[in-house]
């Protein structure tokens, strides 16, 4: 089953885009995305995953990952997860740390 | 179903999910069960990969067989890797729930997913061989 991953910077906000099936075996090109995060000068972390139709705990293990490495600062935006996709957000209590959005944040002008 | 066999190795959990998927369909499971489902044998398949092949350097298959009778489906799943009931882990990863995520150690939570995804997760040691069974029941 197919994965892909894009990164997007802009300003002071990082914008990933997740698509297709994120498991044990896919989940090192999502960590090398974020591996790719500057991570002082990033303050917004944007994670698109309308398109993300199944994450396995590999991809929450990413997300701890992501967390630690941005640090508490950082703000992680989950945008239009899949209802299942968003049970295990839930399930695991990963939507208290990240912020569950329909859409994207504005993108801050510097 | 027909049993299949797929070799120990991270490339083959998409083969694994395409047999339970294909097994739900013929079960006629609705779509939130089938992907608990799907994730609750990726997760298993995935740790007895990690750690009973791969971390243990074995070089080991996975053999699944899917069982459906009028009640319910039921995925068996072998493997010859060394003796690890995922139901003895489940009580610590339920602990970690409600750690805030950048406490949490970078681990876990997939043998949480996995039995919390079906009707009923048994474990069993035979021989030499782990055998995790994942029952759905149909409604």
């Amino acid at each position: 089953m197919a994965f892909d991953v894009t990164l997007e910077m802009e300003n002071t906000t990082a914008t990933i885009t997740l698509n297709g099936a994120l498991d044990a075996s896919t989940a090192p090109k999502f960590k090398e995305e974020i591996e790719k995060v500057p991570t002082g000068k990033v303050k917004t972390l944007v994670l698109m995953m309308e398109d993300l139709e199944y994450m396995a705990s590999a991809g929450l293990r990413v997300l701890i990952y992501t967390k630690q490495k941005m640090g508490a600062h950082t703000d992680i935006y989950v945008v239009k997860p899949q209802e299942m996709v968003l049970e295990t957000l839930v399930k695991t209590g990963f939507d208290q740390s990240v912020i569950v959005v329909d859409n994207p944040p504005k993108i801050e002008k510097v | 179903m027909e049993q299949i066999t797929v070799p120990g190795t991270l490339d083959s959990l998409s083969e694994i999910s395409k047999y339970v998927l294909s097994a739900a369909s013929a079960a006629r499971l609705d779509k939130k069960a089938t992907y608990r489902l799907r994730l609750a044998v990726d997760e298993i398949a995935t740790n007895v990969i990690i750690y009973g092949y791969e971390d243990a350097k074995i070089q080991g298959n996975l053999d699944l067989q899917a069982k459906i009778d009028d009640s319910s489906l039921t995925i068996l799943m072998e493997d010859n890797a060394g003796a690890f009931d995922p139901t003895t882990k489940f009580m610590l990863e339920e602990e970690s729930i409600n750690l805030p995520m950048e406490q949490r150690a970078i681990g876990g939570l997939g043998v949480y997913l996995a039995i919390q995804g079906v009707d009923r997760f048994m474990y069993e040691r035979s021989g030499d061989r782990n055998r995790n069974i994942f029952v759905v029941h149909l409604h």
